[in-house]
């Protein structure tokens, strides 16, 4: 019959649906043992503070008294600490020169999770050895990008290409970079490559098939030129793991766990913690660039 | 020529023809054939340098300039070299040197362009200049570097056609292919008399003058301001830098023009200045000898610091295999030579000597550019990173030639097009 009519559902008539099989609050709520009235009037404001029509807060000042009435102390909560609301975490690492041991895994890593070209490393392990013999060791010194807080690469850029992200990230806009490399020269840290389009053709197959997850940007393969050739590249605390919820691939995979990654904003983070230690230094402070890496001697 | 038909309209054309041959000499034919075959040449690797990218180069990410760059900032300073000159004569009434005012001007916007297009060259991804104007950064040197010439050109462009404008008014009245271009570019009511002399006169000082500062702060001392404020590099990052730039700024830009002023007169086998040459060239060597002050002060300063990157630095100039490049280019043929030929009894009334002497000097500054540029660069920012060793590709070196031959070509092109050399006396007659 409703074939041939020009009837059409709609939304508030899929709602007549769902209030049919609702349980009656009413009914539902007087086998409880508790107040039937506060509960109905929980439900009717608890909608208007998901509509924005009531905020929370006050939400809570309305009923904080009669829920503890109702439930005791040990039932009722407070409204949410509204206190870090608009500060987003702030990404620091730390790395343990104690616990490294010069393997190279987080290169290596880096360099698989990250795609990059022959000759672009985002992360190196400059090792030396210092002193004389007998009395001589060697030093591991890890090198991803140092995300400074006052990055020398994004005041030499004359197009605004690489910038400050809120999160500490020191972010390249690849397509807005014109490739004149100065943020190479400024860096003090030796952390920007130039992507010159190079591609490892002698060593593997499908190499045109790489692609390179960008800042999260799946910027499509290098075949095409879609990778960002002829811009400048670094280290971005891979970036695109983070939007996943996961650390950086150097810091999950070094082996002698001297890497933590974490949130330096949150005072009871294990990077807050390290970074108080008297062991923390960090590379060229006299630059004031204020690097985001930070070291333990 | 008395063969000619009485038509008129054909009378004009062949005088036209027979103008343009008066002035194409065979050199100036030998020349533009010459540039052209260099330009074609260079064109090719210029094409190929936007096919295949920056990697037709020996740039790494540890040296991430190079040549293009060198070249960019050695053309910079001729330009700003030569409007300084230029300004002697405009704007503090030097007028034993106007024979070369005008040409002083065009020289500086021809350098412009080359240098400019040397940028363009260097650039990862050249199509996206415009970028560095539309998304200025201001805390950038280089964006503000980009801005300032935009505005120098302008300006040269604007004092080069009060300069050139009595000029072009006279020309316009000639049947010769320079009438032509001149009428295309003055009004026909345009005429010469007192009012104007005083009011083109006026407005020549106050160019001049808003344009000192440009060129000395904004557009010479501004480049050197790139390198100078980059504290990574330690060798760089010294005030004196801008400085020592504008001075060897006022070195190549004195040497270039008196090397082609003699060159051309030679070649139109017309008499030279010789006085003015002599001049020219104890006042191109009094800045030359600044120059090597200010250097001795920097070397010096950077070395008792005993800052390791920075001796890293001054070894790599001094005491490497690139050395030569510092001892042999800057210092033996940009100052020994030319400061003992300047000064010697024997050579320093002697046009050709103080010609050689000229040609030393600009080629001696490409060696200071270059030893900018590169050692600073080859230092890496941590010790244990690779070092940088950089030298030229054959195609970087066909590329450059090709942009210097482009603009010798509109160098040669503007003054066929143009009254740029002639003085107003000369044209009298």
């Amino acid at each position: 019959m409703g074939l041939f009519s020009n009837w059409e559902m709609k939304p508030k008539d899929y709602d007549r649906i769902v209030d049919k099989n609702l349980p009656d609050a009413n009914k539902e709520l007087n086998e409880s043992q508790y107040d039937t009235q506060l509960g109905l009037n929980m439900a009717k404001d608890a909608r208007k503070v998901i509509n924005g029509s009531l905020k929370i807060e006050d939400f809570h000042k309305v009923y904080s008294s009669s829920l503890t009435k109702e439930f005791g102390r040990y039932y009722a909560s407070d409204a949410p600490d509204t206190k870090k609301t608009g500060a987003g975490p702030k990404w620091v690492m730390v790395i343990d020169l104690k616990k490294c041991v010069g393997c190279d895994t987080c290169t290596v890593s880096c360099k698989a999770e990250n795609r990059t070209p022959p000759g672009i490393s985002y992360n190196v392990v400059m090792e030396s050895l210092e002193g004389d013999f007998p009395n001589i060791k060697a030093v591991n010194l890890p090198r991803p990008c140092m995300q400074c807080d006052k990055p020398a690469c994004a005041q030499v850029c004359p197009t605004r290409a690489t910038y400050k992200m809120e999160n500490g990230i020191v972010a390249i806009d690849n397509d807005r970079c014109i490739g004149c490399r100065y943020c190479i020269v400024a860096c003090p840290y030796g952390a920007r490559s130039f992507d010159f389009g190079e591609s490892y053709e002698q060593e593997m197959t499908g190499f045109n098939d790489v692609t390179s997850p960008e800042y999260g940007v799946e910027r499509g393969s290098r075949k095409d030129g879609k990778t960002p050739i002829g811009t400048v590249r670094k280290c971005s605390f891979c970036f695109h793991r983070l939007q996943r919820g996961e650390e950086p691939a150097c810091v999950e995979t070094c082996i002698g766990d001297a890497r933590y990654f974490g949130d330096i904003n949150d005072p009871n983070s294990v990077v807050s913690k390290l970074a108080a230690s008297p062991r923390a230094f960090r590379l060229k402070e006299e630059l004031g660039t204020q690097p985001s890496v930070i070291y333990l001697r | 020529m008395s063969n000619i038909a009485i038509d008129y309209k054909k009378d004009l054309k062949s005088k036209l023809k027979s103008s343009i041959k008066d002035k194409t000499s065979t050199a100036f034919k030998v020349w533009i054939s010459f540039l052209t075959v260099t330009f074609l040449i260079g064109g090719y690797f210029i094409i190929e340098r936007f096919i295949t990218g920056l990697a037709a180069t020996n740039l790494s990410s540890i040296t991430p300039w190079g040549a293009w760059i060198a070249f960019y900032i050695f053309f910079v300073g001729l330009s700003a070299g030569s409007f300084l000159l230029s300004t002697l004569i405009y704007v503090f009434g030097m007028e034993e040197y106007e024979r070369i005012g005008k040409a002083a001007l065009f020289t500086a916007i021809v350098c412009m362009i080359v240098a400019l297009t040397f940028v363009l060259m260097d650039l990862g991804r050249p199509e996206r200049l415009m970028n560095a104007i539309i998304y200025w950064n201001v805390t950038s040197p280089l964006a503000w570097e980009v801005h300032f010439y935009i505005v120098y050109i302008a300006l040269l462009m604007v004092e080069l056609y009060i300069a050139m404008r009595e000029d072009l008014v006279r020309a316009a009245k000639t049947h010769t292919l320079k009438g032509v271009v001149a009428r295309l570019l003055t009004s026909k009511n345009s005429t010469i008399n007192e009012d104007t002399k005083k009011r083109d006169h006026k407005w020549m000082k106050i160019l001049g003058t808003i344009g000192i500062p440009i060129a000395i702060l904004g557009v010479h001392g501004g480049t050197g301001t790139i390198f100078a404020l980059v504290k990574a590099r330690p060798a760089w990052n010294t005030a004196l830098f801008p400085i020592i730039f504008v001075v060897s700024a006022m070195v190549s830009g004195t040497a270039l023009l008196l090397a082609m002023y003699v060159i051309k007169r030679k070649v139109q086998k017309k008499p030279i200045d010789e006085k003015m040459v002599q001049s020219l060239a104890k006042m191109m060597v009094g800045f030359l000898i600044i120059d090597l002050g200010l250097q001795f002060y920097e070397y010096l300063t950077g070395w008792y610091g005993l800052e390791t990157e920075h001796l890293d630095t001054l070894g790599t100039m001094f005491a490497s295999k690139m050395s030569w490049s510092f001892w042999g280019v800057q210092m033996f043929l940009g100052a020994v030579v030319p400061i003992t030929i300047v000064f010697w009894k024997k050579t320093s009334q002697n046009i050709n000597a103080l010609l050689v002497a000229a040609i030393c000097i600009v080629i001696g500054i490409i060696g200071v550019r270059f030893n900018i540029v590169v050692p600073s660069l080859v230092v890496p920012v941590f010790h244990e990173l690779p070092w940088g060793d950089y030298f030229p590709t054959m195609k970087e070196w066909m590329v450059s030639i090709g942009v210097v031959s482009m603009g010798l070509l509109i160098y040669s092109f503007g003054e066929l097009l143009l009254p740029i050399e002639e003085t107003s006396d000369e044209v009298k007659q």
